[in-house]
């Protein structure tokens, strides 16, 4: 049964908030004020029968913040990332983007938000050009807001060269940015982008990483995971892992480090999800 | 523009590229169609003027052949010839195509006996054969001209009848009777082609390219997704249904085919009767494609869709077949079963004429059908299950602890999967053909026994048992409360009559075995206390625990991780389909109505001894009742109705039965839950 949205507007987790570093990128775009949470978990459960694919999940993310998710494959970050944006309902608990509950009104909560999933599907038969302007389409986009906005996302992203070639004939790098540029061509205030480096040569890497850091200084709560610690250490103002569907442990990524005793947030990692192994043998 | 529409632009560009759909949907109708039938035409005339073109060689041999001799010189179809003593070597042997050997009788009209042999197996022979008749028939013409002059009587005289027959039917009747037959499928067929590419590309082929997920991510609604696909498949459908309607038409009544005016058919369809069979495309087209989308969107692959579709493909073709039979009449039963109306519909418009209101019947039916369809495939796109497959998302083995692996591994062992159930009943059906019905034949009722218990029975265990499978909750062995069993009984009791009157329903439209009938009352007849006991233990007993082991235990086990009503409606129709033969096509219905009945009282009570009893009671009553000598011929006899009174009440015990079920157990689970029943519940957060 899908949950219901019983709340909004403040929350609290028991857990303290960390405050954003800083944008890394300077330029003339102010930083936002942090404000409300533009993600939200709050108490989310997925089951599948008996299998607890997400327990008791609770995270937020504010605007100008960049969040990672880790864990194993399996840990639930695909499943929570799916109630998200409503594409599965949750067993319990709820899932808020930019003040909307996911559950109550799913079109608005997918309206403000931008899902680059791992699978990178790309529709073969059209045109990058023409695949970014469907998507636009369908976010609400037409006329001159439309072209305005393929042109944005196609130039941040260097699609001009390719960007009449059908997407089957399309390199990985190319498909991967293509992918970004049909996430975001409705320029939402939320981004969720499941490993978004994967498969990338290190210039494409390092256009993500660029992108990420320009979305943060425009204020977008930025939700990645991925199973690249650099990357994570490079990018992340928070970090949460989760283990079994459960978030183990959350906060800055030195914190996280220093809580596990470990040098490095990749031993880090590996403690906290070995642990979970131990325990269960 | 509304989100359906901006899906349905994309769709149709897309698939407007993809080679696949613009093959199916123009170049085939267009181009391959007409040359096929022009080239079949031209072979089979290229054929027959070779025949003609050759002289047949025959030979006359016996007595007083010179008349005949004569007779033969002058036909140019046929040529002479010598042939030695073996006349049948002769004819094998190619030398002769067929001969006539010639007695004279010992009556006092010298009259001749004359017998033509030739090879029915040869074209040439069969060639030679009728030209030879031929000329028998001018001799004989010839002999009794001679007689009736030598005897002063008129040829009238030997002719006191002279038969000759006219059709009615004018040439583009018979045009259209005959291609009538043939080009209804050809269109059901086409029109189904022209949406089954596109349905599976556009639901399947976004799961297998992984882009399903991205457009649900969009702010639209699912229903938006499937109008839009829907109605591209339903365009691309109607459009190849257009064109292949279109290219039929040029090619068949353009003139172009020779063969209809060798044939003397012309055929004319006027343009009122082709508007409507385009008209009636459309829902049909919109049928197919909602059909095979809802279908083709639970598939991860465009394989898997394929292997789903198939199954459909040949159900649909079965109705559309139809018309081809002579005999069956496009009656009002016809023009509400599905797609068999519709071929029906088009076979009468293209032999020049339809009941309006059987036309009409179709169109309404049709529609409704296409909405049906096009309300589940809005239900498919809609289900977390269908689009991220039975786990919804379920991280999967690899995403899983090894722990957890092998726990899962462990429980989906317990029970068999839905396939290997599958395939164990198909093997064992033929097994059971190819060996039960010789056992019975050269055996008879032992070779039954034998067959239920060796080919039934023992495989069955054999397979849960070596499968390494739990017994226990594969073949549902719970013991059942005396007050189940006494609502299960109610159930089977109830639905016995509504059963009787499904297979009297059913004499109207279907054959009547009546030779298989009496065998069947003859071996279900008891006229002895001791045959009675024993008739119950071989056809009671024996397939209440022999069958019910394979189709409630093995079958039901295996599928019971599908959704409630996909287990009742598949072990059901499995069930009825065992019971098949070419004569018995009227027994499926009915048996596959009791197996779902079945079906359902023991996935709701979870004990296969609830449809032994079932099974028993169904069976053992049959038996009873048709050894009753004052029963027994109300029963033996399927044209006679059965008994109205009974119906109420009937429905009654039914009702109460099934409601004292519902009452005295918990709804069946599905999904992960039934499929994985060892799989500990995670402790909770």
């Amino acid at each position: 049964m899908a949950a219901r949205c019983v709340a909004s507007g403040s929350y609290t987790t028991g857990r303290t908030l960390i405050r954003p570093r800083s944008p890394r990128v300077s330029g003339s775009m102010p930083v936002p004020p942090v404000t409300s949470p533009m993600i939200r978990f709050d108490r989310l459960t997925k089951c599948y029968g008996r299998l607890a694919a997400v327990r008791d999940l609770s995270l937020e993310v504010l605007g100008g913040e960049v969040y990672a998710l880790l864990g194993p494959n399996g840990a639930g970050k695909t499943t929570a990332i799916r109630c998200l944006a409503s594409l599965v309902s949750p067993t319990s608990g709820s899932t808020w983007v930019a003040g909307t509950c996911s559950q109550d009104d799913p079109v608005e909560a997918r309206r403000k938000l931008a899902l680059l999933t791992a699978s990178m599907g790309l529709y073969e038969r059209l045109t990058a050009v023409e695949l970014i302007e469907y998507f636009g389409r369908l976010h609400g986009l037409d006329g001159d807001r439309l072209d305005e906005r393929v042109r944005a996302v196609v130039g941040l992203f260097g699609i001009e060269p390719f960007g009449n070639r059908l997407c089957g004939r399309l390199s990985t790098g190319q498909r991967q940015r293509v992918s970004l540029a049909r996430a975001l061509v409705h320029d939402p205030p939320a981004l969720i982008l499941d490993e978004p480096t994967t498969g990338l040569d290190v210039l494409s890497g390092q256009t993500i990483y660029d992108f990420i850091d320009r979305e943060r200084a425009r204020g977008k709560a930025i939700l990645f995971s991925t199973h690249q610690m650099e990357e994570v250490d490079l990018l992340a103002d928070r970090v949460g892992v989760l283990r079994d569907g459960s978030l183990v442990a959350e906060g800055p990524p030195a914190t996280v480090v220093a809580a596990t005793g470990e040098a490095s947030l990749a031993r880090a990692f590996l403690s906290l999800v070995r642990d979970a192994e131990v325990q269960e043998s | 523009m509304k989100a359906w529409q901006i899906v349905f632009r994309k769709e149709l560009r897309e698939t407007l590229r993809d080679r696949r759909t613009l093959l199916v949907m123009i170049v085939v109708p267009v181009m391959l169609y007409p040359v096929l039938l022009i080239t079949m035409e031209q072979l089979l005339i290229f054929g027959m003027r070779n025949l003609e073109a050759e002289a047949s060689p025959v030979a006359v041999v016996g007595e007083g052949t010179a008349g005949l001799e004569e007779v033969v010189g002058r036909f140019e179809t046929l040529r002479l010839v010598t042939i030695g003593e073996d006349l049948e070597e002769a004819i094998r042997s190619d030398s002769v195509t067929a001969v006539a050997s010639i007695r004279l009788s010992a009556d006092a009209e010298s009259n001749r006996d004359v017998v033509i042999l030739f090879d029915a197996a040869a074209d040439r022979s069969l060639r030679g054969r009728g030209e030879l008749s031929l000329a028998v028939e001018e001799w004989e013409d010839s002999l009794l001209a001679r007689r009736l002059d030598d005897s002063g009587l008129t040829r009238s005289f030997a002719e006191p009848v002279s038969v000759s027959d006219s059709s009615v039917a004018r040439a583009e009747e018979l045009g259209g009777y005959t291609l009538g037959r043939i080009l209804p499928l050809l269109l059901v067929i086409m029109t189904l082609l022209g949406a089954f590419y596109p349905a599976i590309d556009l639901a399947a082929g976004e799961h297998e390219r992984g882009t399903l997920e991205t457009l649900l991510t969009a702010p639209l609604a699912p229903r938006d997704v499937v109008i839009g696909k829907f109605m591209t498949v339903a365009l691309i459908g109607v459009v190849a249904a257009g064109l292949n309607l279109a290219s039929m038409l040029l090619t068949v009544q353009t003139g172009i085919l020779q063969a209809t005016a060798i044939l003397g058919l012309e055929v004319s369809i006027s343009p009122l009767s082709v508007l409507v069979i385009f008209l009636t495309l459309v829902p049909l087209a919109v049928l197919f494609g909602a059909l095979f989308l809802g279908i083709a969107v639970g598939s991860s692959s465009f394989k898997e869709a394929q292997n789903a579709l198939t199954p459909v493909y040949m159900l649909v073709i079965i109705p559309a077949m139809l018309p081809i039979f002579p005999g069956i009449e496009f009656s009002a039963l016809m023009a509400i079963l599905p797609v068999a109306g519709v071929s029906f519909l088009f076979r009468d418009l293209m032999a020049g004429g339809a009941d309006p209101v059987l036309g009409t019947v179709v169109l309404v039916m049709t529609s409704l059908y296409a909405l049906a369809a096009l309300t589940f495939a809005a239900r498919a796109f809609g289900s977390e299950r269908t689009l991220f497959g039975a786990g919804s998302g379920d991280p999967g083995p690899a995403g899983r602890s090894l722990t957890e692996r092998l726990r899962a591994s462990r429980a989906r062992a317990s029970v068999p999967s839905s396939g290997g159930a599958v395939l164990f009943i198909a093997l064992t059906a033929v097994a059971f053909f190819w060996g039960g019905v010789p056992l019975q034949i050269a055996f008879g009722e032992i070779g039954l026994l034998a067959a239920e218990w060796l080919l039934l029975f023992v495989p069955a265990v054999a397979f849960v048992t070596v499968g390494g499978f739990d017994l226990r909750s594969t073949l549902s062995l719970k013991r059942p409360m005396a007050g189940q069993m006494l609502a299960a009984a109610l159930v089977i009791l109830g639905v016995m009559p509504l059963v009787w009157t499904i297979g009297w329903l059913q004499t109207f439209i279907l054959p009547v075995p009546w030779e298989l009938l009496e065998g069947l009352e003859e071996l279900v007849r008891a006229d002895t206390m001791m045959r009675l006991v024993w008739l119950l233990l071989l056809l009671a007993v024996t397939p209440a625990i022999c069958e019910e082991i394979v189709f409630r235990g093995v079958l039901l086990g295996g599928t019971r991780g599908l959704e409630p009503w996909r287990v009742i409606v598949l072990n059901g129709v499995i069930f009825g389909a065992f019971h098949l033969s070419f004569e018995t096509v009227i027994r499926f219905l009915p048996t596959a109505v009791l197996g779902m009945v079945i079906t359902w009282s023991v996935l709701r009570t979870g004990s296969i001894w609830i449809g032994a009893l079932m099974h028993l009671l169904n069976n053992g009553t049959i038996v009873v009742l048709a050894s009753i000598p004052a029963l027994g011929d109300l029963f033996s006899d399927p044209d006679r109705p059965p008994p109205l009174w009974l119906m109420p009440l009937a429905l009654v015990i039914f009702a109460a039965g099934v409601h004292a079920l519902r009452l005295m157990t918990d709804p069946p689970v599905h999904g992960l839950e039934a499929r994985e029943p060892n799989v500990p519940s995670p402790e909770t957060p």
